[in-house]
């Protein structure tokens, strides 16, 4: 591999062809030589935004830095490179098919053998996952997903007591992570914890006697968070000229009546008595599900029509809606890559989830041609040109502030931290406090998220510029001071297990970096590359370089000064700008 | 609206105090905005109720006929709450009765809050709260016909959580980037009213559009207080026996930069510079100033509320003369198992407010502190069940010495439904709008008229604005 400096401000000359196939030839040339070759039949530049066609499957090592960024929790060992030589459409086609990391099986046998109810067990499994599971871009998108279709075991929530519903529930957004969002939507208007989660559990038909209506808890915020939104939307996810609102109340009020009748199975009023039922799919109870006529965006169903055909219709109609590619696009857009897209970017999102196929930079194909069809979303999210600008070009409203959570996941895959014991670390249990990482994952306040897709943050110059940053909502002049405590904490091995003692399961595996630790200056590109994709700023690497230089190497305590010289420049590198703002 | 005396919330200042209100407004009504009063203290304190609380289950009709209309309409959630250990609160005979001084407006009708509100009961009773009724976005007064005939007057996003919250909060939906609370504190700001103005507008719960200004920014506490680098308090961080004050004061550097950075660089950095420059402050004055005897709940909100009034207490040190405060409590989207949840909540409500309310006392500023409630949007007067759904007007709890206490202002409708103030199964169409209900909280706060204009610009939609007594 040709050696990248990360301390170089100058970038190696992009050479962009345009029309040229990708080939293992070129491929090894472009390693060889440090070319770069396009592999866009498509149009690989976009003269526009100034982005190196290269990029779209042959990254430079600060490319693929970047594209891992957005497609996993972050790199770790030598991903990087091998992207690099890998290409990114083989790497794409191989993460489809690495088998998932699943939640339930390994809920429930910790639960067997520590016979606990474990709030934090599907968390658990999720932070070990994260770390070091195979399937990062199946998990990275089912975190996406458990974003936009929220449940949570927030204090006060119905799941609150629930793992093994929750460990379904995440169980269905990882399986059908490259599935079809049909699908995936029908799996989670049948789940237990989606059900419990949004109140129509149990839901039944008007009764006139008592006078007693559906719940419409989920009829609305199914239109409004799941599919379509409030407002009439183009192709490229902004409000039509002249945009109405999608629905009124009364289409809620319709809409709610498709949702009566689901019960766990072995009984509508006592299915919960039987083990198992938080991970099996619900079923119909005829008998209290509405027989009336539902009429809703625009589409009647009969008097008389059945619970699941009802379901069945209604969830046509939902994902059928114009709004629903657009809406999903651009979400997910802005969890893996960029808080305000350009419309042409959602546009071109939108239309791989409507067509149901993307072309891949190697020409290879991916999705069924079905509408929804998830593996040819995220393709077409993590290879647009405007998600591989080259970092060092990128325009100023490009990007977005990477939440807590993934910069924690990020800096644990950096340092190959032990994390096969979660469940050990008491800090994990919950990140929600505004002194830890101010947000947990599953643990939302609301099935609004964390942030809203909206949020433009008051007295901030994004907002001054009319841009949105979901991820500013939770930042405060609180929660960024906890970030910093908690990772202190971590960055130093010191955070107490589960009966208080320092040093629990988190242990980060520092041995390269001791290595270089007596050059300061050789340690922050190390840290430049594996956390910042060569992105640190000089100023950022000055400072730390000037720290480090504080802390001589003492002959009769080298060990013990190498070790605070590498965990101090590890907190300055995750706390700097180029780690928290991805770009 | 039947009267102009129910929509005045605010008594004047106390003795010694100026004269607010229509007073200032009829002095100052000349001169251009930028006239905030800022002498003495005053002091808001926002709590949000999330999910929207259901104002058919917390303000009862008492009166033996609206009484049985009620039960009637609610049948299978009155059971649910027989069914909950120790029965029904909602028993005509376990409600607390409220004796309101216009009684005389509701005729034979008569009104009652539930017994976990019973803190709040006294409070009412003995002249230091009241309820705003039928509160809630509108663009214009509406009633059933308008809101049927005329849907380009209705607000925007109606029943939608996240969108009623920010009208609430900022008289718009989501997206809207000023709320009244930070138009408020900007005004204060704007005529020098707090030496630091980094504590004039706290929220104890997150960001919230409520407290946002064009100058205001909002400072967060959580209810542990604020918190502080770690790193740059410990001198160990750089090995045992070593203490280098340049690699602190570069780590501080670091830490706070943003220069040259993309907008969210520089939005983190701003954010992460006010948290080191302001917290370590806030911390220290909190603890020199005297402790406050009054007993907290043990509740989330309660502890957020203790931690407003310790702030409170240390008003002068803090240098702040105007203060809007922020806190939230949630669980009130109470679709399912409303019987179970609710009471609980509102026992929570009450405790915390109650506490609250005694520690100004205790601090000797309970006719400076007005606390007022909030919550997305009221809820169905019909039932689903064992819950209820979104609805849209609500009724309010305005507590302070400063209140024209024991009253209950606005209309609050039958517990029927399709009357003139029902969008459709008892979503109550408002008939006091949020703007009505902030302005006398704005002009109380020392806003001129041209201030609270600027706050509530659709207040000159709605008839003679509300006056301060």
């Amino acid at each position: 591999m040709p050696f990248i400096s990360y301390l170089s401000e100058a970038r190696p000359a992009q050479r962009i062809t345009r029309g040229v196939r990708a080939s293992t030839i070129i491929k090894t040339l472009s390693a060889v030589a440090g070319l770069a070759l396009a592999g866009c039949s498509d149009g690989g530049g976009d003269a526009e935004s100034g982005i190196a066609g290269s990029s779209l499957n042959w990254p430079t090592e600060e490319q693929a830095g970047q594209f891992l960024v957005q497609s996993t929790f972050g790199p770790s060992g030598n991903e990087t490179t091998s992207l690099v030589d890998q290409g990114i459409s083989s790497w794409l086609l191989a993460e489809f098919e690495k088998p998932e990391s699943f939640f339930t099986a390994r809920v429930r046998s910790r639960q067997i053998t520590e016979d606990r109810e474990d709030r934090s067990a599907p968390s658990d499994v999720f932070w070990e996952s994260a770390v070091v599971g195979e399937d990062q871009l199946r998990l990275r998108m089912a975190y996406a997903l458990s974003q936009i279709l929220v449940v949570s075991n927030a204090n006060g929530s119905p799941l609150q007591n629930e793992p093994l519903a929750l460990a379904f529930y995440m169980d269905i957004l990882t399986r059908n992570a490259f599935g079809n969002y049909r699908d995936l939507l029908e799996e989670v208007t049948y789940s237990p914890a989606m059900a419990m989660y949004l109140t129509y559990l149990r839901n039944r038909k008007a009764n006139p006697s008592s006078g007693s209506v559906p719940d419409e808890n989920y009829a609305r915020e199914i239109m409004q968070l799941f599919t379509i939104g409030l407002v009439e939307l183009g192709r490229d996810g902004l409000p039509a000229p002249g945009a109405q609102e999608t629905y009124t109340n009364e289409d809620v009020v319709g809409l709610a009546k498709v949702f009566t009748g689901l019960s766990h199975d072995g009984g509508f009023w006592g299915g919960d008595a039987v083990d198992g039922w938080e991970y099996e799919r619900l079923v119909v109870y005829p008998e209290h599900h509405s027989e009336a006529e539902k009429s809703f965006l625009g589409l009647t169903i009969p008097a008389g029509t059945g619970p699941e055909e009802s379901i069945d219709r209604a969830l046509d109609q939902l994902v059928n809606h114009p709004n629903t590619g657009p809406f999903i696009a651009r979400q997910l857009i802005q969890r893996l890559v960029t808080s305000n897209p350009q419309p042409a970017y959602v546009e071109r999102v939108a239309t791989a989830f409507e067509t149901g196929e993307t072309r891949l930079p190697n020409d290879t194909i991916v999705g069924d041609g079905r509408r929804g069809d998830l593996r040819a979303t995220i393709a077409a999210i993590l290879i647009d040109p405007q998600a591989r600008q080259d970092p060092s070009s990128v325009p100023d409203d490009f990007g977005k502030v990477r939440e807590p959570v993934l910069r924690f996941i990020h800096w644990a895959r950096a340092f190959n931290v032990d994390s096969a014991r979660a469940q050990e670390e008491r800090f994990l249990d919950d990140t929600s406090d505004v002194d830890r990482l101010g947000q947990h994952p599953f643990r939302s306040r609301s099935v609004f998220n964390f942030y809203r897709p909206g949020y433009v943050a008051p007295g901030t110059q994004s907002g001054g510029a009319g841009l949105s940053g979901p991820e500013l909502q939770i930042t405060n002049e609180s929660t960024v001071v906890g970030y910093i405590n908690t990772m202190t904490q971590f960055v130093r091995d010191d955070t107490p297990n589960e009966s208080g003692a320092s040093g629990a399961a988190f242990r980060p595996n520092y041995a390269p970096e001791l290595e270089l630790a007596d050059d300061p200056q050789a340690l922050v590109n190390q840290l430049n590359r594996k956390l910042t994709y060569g992105r640190m700023r000089a100023a950022t690497r000055e400072r730390i370089i000037s720290v480090l230089n504080e802390i001589p190497i003492r002959s009769d305590r080298a060990d013990e000064d190498r070790e605070t010289r590498v965990q101090t420049a590890v907190l300055m590198a995750v706390t700097s700008p180029a780690f928290i703002v991805q770009q | 609206m039947r009267s102009m005396s129910r929509r005045n919330f605010l008594k004047a200042a106390s003795a010694g105090g100026v004269v607010a209100g229509s007073g200032l407004a009829t002095t100052l009504g000349g001169f251009a905005a930028r006239a905030a009063d800022t002498s003495g203290y005053r002091a808001l304190v926002c709590v949000f109720l999330k999910g929207g609380l259901d104002c058919h289950d917390t303000l009862f009709p008492y009166d033996t006929s609206s009484y049985n209309q009620y039960t009637n309409i609610r049948p299978t959630l009155l059971s649910s709450y027989q069914a909950m250990d120790g029965g029904s609160t909602r028993e005509r005979a376990r409600l607390l009765e409220l004796n309101p001084l216009n009684a005389a407006d509701y005729g034979s009708r008569a009104f009652a809050l539930p017994e976990e509100f019973s803190g709040i009961h006294n409070l009412f009773e003995s002249g230091h709260a009241s309820i705003a009724s039928n509160v809630g976005p509108l663009i214009r007064p509406m009633d059933r016909n308008t809101y049927n005939t005329s849907s380009s007057d209705r607000p925007s996003k109606l029943f939608s959580h996240n969108d009623q919250q920010s009208t609430w909060m900022a008289l718009a939906p989501e997206g809207v980037r000023f709320g009244w609370g930070g138009r408020f504190a900007d005004a204060a700001l704007g005529s020098n009213a707090n030496a630091n103005p980094v504590f004039t507008s706290i929220s104890v719960s997150g960001n919230e559009v409520f407290l946002s200004g064009e100058t205001a920014f909002q400072y967060q506490l959580d209810s542990k207080g604020a918190q502080v680098v770690n790193a740059l308090e410990n001198a160990n961080l750089l090995g045992s026996g070593r203490d280098s004050s340049l690699a602190l004061s570069l780590l501080d550097e670091h830490l706070r930069d943003g220069a040259s950075g993309s907008l969210f660089q520089q939005d983190v950095a701003s954010v992460t510079a006010r948290a080191i420059d302001s917290n370590a402050l806030f911390n220290d004055t909190l603890e020199a100033a005297a402790p406050l005897a009054t007993a907290f709940p043990n509740s989330g909100l309660g502890s957020k509320l203790s931690r407003v009034a310790k702030a409170i207490a240390a008003r002068g040190p803090l240098g702040a003369s105007r203060q809007v405060f922020y806190v939230d409590t949630g669980g009130f989207d109470t679709h399912s198992n409303q019987a179970r949840s609710l009471p609980g909540l509102q026992r929570q409500i009450d405790e915390a407010v109650s506490a609250f309310y005694a520690a100004t006392e205790e601090l000797g500023v309970e006719n400076d502190v007005t606390l007022f409630t909030a919550s997305d949007f009221g809820r169905t007067l019909i039932i689903n069940g064992d819950g209820t759904d979104h609805g849209w007007g609500g009724h309010h709890l305005i507590v302070g010495g400063a209140v024209n206490g024991q009253r209950i202002f606005g209309d609050v409708p039958p517990p029927t439904v399709d009357h003139s103030q029902d969008s459709g199964r008892g979503r109550l169409i408002p008939t006091m709008s949020v703007e009505q209900f902030a302005a006398p909280l704005g002009r109380w706060f020392g806003l001129s008229e041209g201030e609270l204009l600027t706050a509530l610009p659709r207040l000159s939609n709605f008839s003679s604005a509300p006056l301060i007594v």
